[in-house]
């Protein structure tokens, strides 16, 4: 009987001491094979592996049922993770989106600034696929790390897009509708009459829209220049 | 003679199929759609296409290994119980055995492949179940009869099943030695030796089948993939690999002795 309790003593402070380390040792995030080392391990299912790879990178930051402050995490690991999924399924939307969802969620600026910058390669490869995550860039870049000019140049890269590239004309807009809080009306009024004139515009209420606008930005312009 | 080799044949499946099988195909059913229900439920976007992909994928290597373990463990019964020697004491040829296994391996790939349509149109299209349960069988069909092979010249079940997951690993892998081809080349100084493996390497791409020979899982993700000759070239390398391992498996039983 002594025996038997003793054991059980030793048995729950094993337990306690483990789950009491557990709290403080969090597992930093390994480095990645290269894309062609998962391509060849995924023996032709290079797609799903991709997939599983993205879930496995996103339970990361849940460890010892804990969820890890994204600012514990190394972003330089994290695009380097985020890189060799994309090149193993260029296809996916997936780790775009855990960038531009997930991990832009970090206070550290630097940190979103990779996340940004990840999304935006992947837009330049892909606009098709990616274009709703480079909405969502450019109002990280707008309303999280208060960088205008970066915003403003995001947007400017889905404005720019050829018509091939189906998305919704809000899309677009943004671009212009920055250029009005930075106060550059004139920049701003010549997009959209660029847009109203390109004849492109077969909704009835996005041109509605685009002429109010105008006619607010004329009007902001005379008022700075009185 | 085809009678002959259809009774042997309905002997040998009894063998096979029983009650046992089917408990065992309902149990990796329920499993595959639990692990992919799971990893289903983790996933963000795209978690249908990744459920059904993964259930597919489950399903074929469990299934791959469990029509090997039922073909090398019935014709493993028949070395042990000395079958053989009680069979050709009748008047019946050693290839009409080997067709009987043939057929059983057919029988055995469709019983197993059916049930994996009927699941997988649950969780995907249906034309995209349908190709999947065609090229598993075809799948099924190949590694079977390598673990015919394996246990016929082996004739014994740990070994025939260890050599025929080691084939299947490295036509599975065949990519690996593609990339080693080519870097061998950027690395290569001319040499003899170098000259040899490259040789050797460009041998084993020829002879084994290729990833292209096996369901391509990535169809989960891009219906697009799903082109009108992908089933038959499929189609196409099995008959070949088939036509060739019954051969060799033909030419090996007949060279064995047995005490009749």
């Amino acid at each position: 009987m002594a025996c038997f309790l003793l054991i059980l003593v030793m048995q729950i402070w094993a337990v306690q001491g483990s789950l009491s380390a557990g709290e403080f040792a969090y597992k930093p995030l390994a480095e990645p094979f290269t894309s062609s080392t998962y391509r060849v391990a995924s023996m032709g299912s290079d797609r799903l592996l991709s997939y599983l790879l993205a879930i496995r990178l996103q339970l990361h930051d849940n460890q010892s049922g804990k969820h890890i402050r994204y600012e514990q995490l190394d972003y330089q690991k994290l695009t380097h993770w985020l890189n060799q999924i994309t090149a193993l399924n260029p296809h996916s939307e997936y780790p775009a989106m855990l960038a531009s969802r997930v991990y832009s969620q970090t206070t550290d600026k630097q940190n979103m600034r990779l996340m940004i910058d990840f999304i935006q390669s992947n837009f330049t490869r892909e606009p098709q696929l990616h274009w709703r995550r480079m909405t969502e860039a450019t109002i990280l870049a707008k309303h999280k790390l208060s960088d205008l000019s970066l915003a403003l140049s995001l947007a400017e890269q889905l404005t720019t897009q050829t018509l091939d590239v189906v998305m919704p004309q809000w899309a677009r807009d943004m671009q212009f509708i920055l250029l009005g809080e930075l106060n550059e009306f004139e920049a701003g009024i010549a997009i959209i009459v660029a847009m109203l004139e390109s004849g492109s515009l077969e909704n009835a209420d996005e041109r509605r829209f685009l002429r109010v606008k105008l006619l607010e930005f004329q009007q902001k312009l005379l008022e700075s220049q009185q | 003679m085809v009678r002959q080799t259809i009774s042997l044949f309905r002997y040998l499946l009894l063998g096979v199929v029983n009650r046992r099988l089917a408990i065992l195909v309902f149990i990796l059913l329920v499993l595959s759609s639990l692990v992919a229900g799971f990893v289903s439920e983790l996933a963000i976007i795209n978690s249908q296409n990744m459920g059904a992909a993964l259930q597919a994928d489950f399903l074929r290597y469990s299934l791959a290994l469990v029509a090997l373990l039922l073909v090398t463990s019935n014709v493993a019964e028949d070395y042990q119980s000395k079958q053989f020697e009680r069979l050709l004491t009748m008047p019946i040829s050693r290839w009409q055995y080997i067709m009987a296994q043939l057929l059983v391996i057919l029988t055995i790939a469709t019983l197993l492949s059916l049930p994996v349509a009927g699941m997988l149109s649950f969780a995907t299209s249906f034309d995209i179940a349908l190709y999947w349960a065609a090229a598993l069988w075809l799948e099924l069909v190949l590694v079977a009869l390598i673990g015919l092979l394996g246990i016929l010249s082996l004739e014994k079940i740990p070994q025939a099943v260890v050599f025929s997951i080691a084939i299947y690993l490295l036509a599975k892998f065949s990519a690996v030695i593609d990339q080693m081809l080519s870097e061998s080349v950027k690395l290569s100084d001319g040499s003899a030796s170098n000259r040899f493996v490259q040789w050797l390497f460009e041998g084993v791409l020829h002879v084994m089948p290729g990833t292209k020979a096996f369901a391509q899982n990535n169809v989960f993700f891009d219906s697009s993939l799903l082109s009108a000759d992908l089933l038959p070239s499929q189609l196409l390398t099995v008959a070949i690999y088939a036509a060739f391992l019954v051969a060799v498996c033909l030419v090996d039983f007949y060279r064995k002795e047995f005490n009749l």
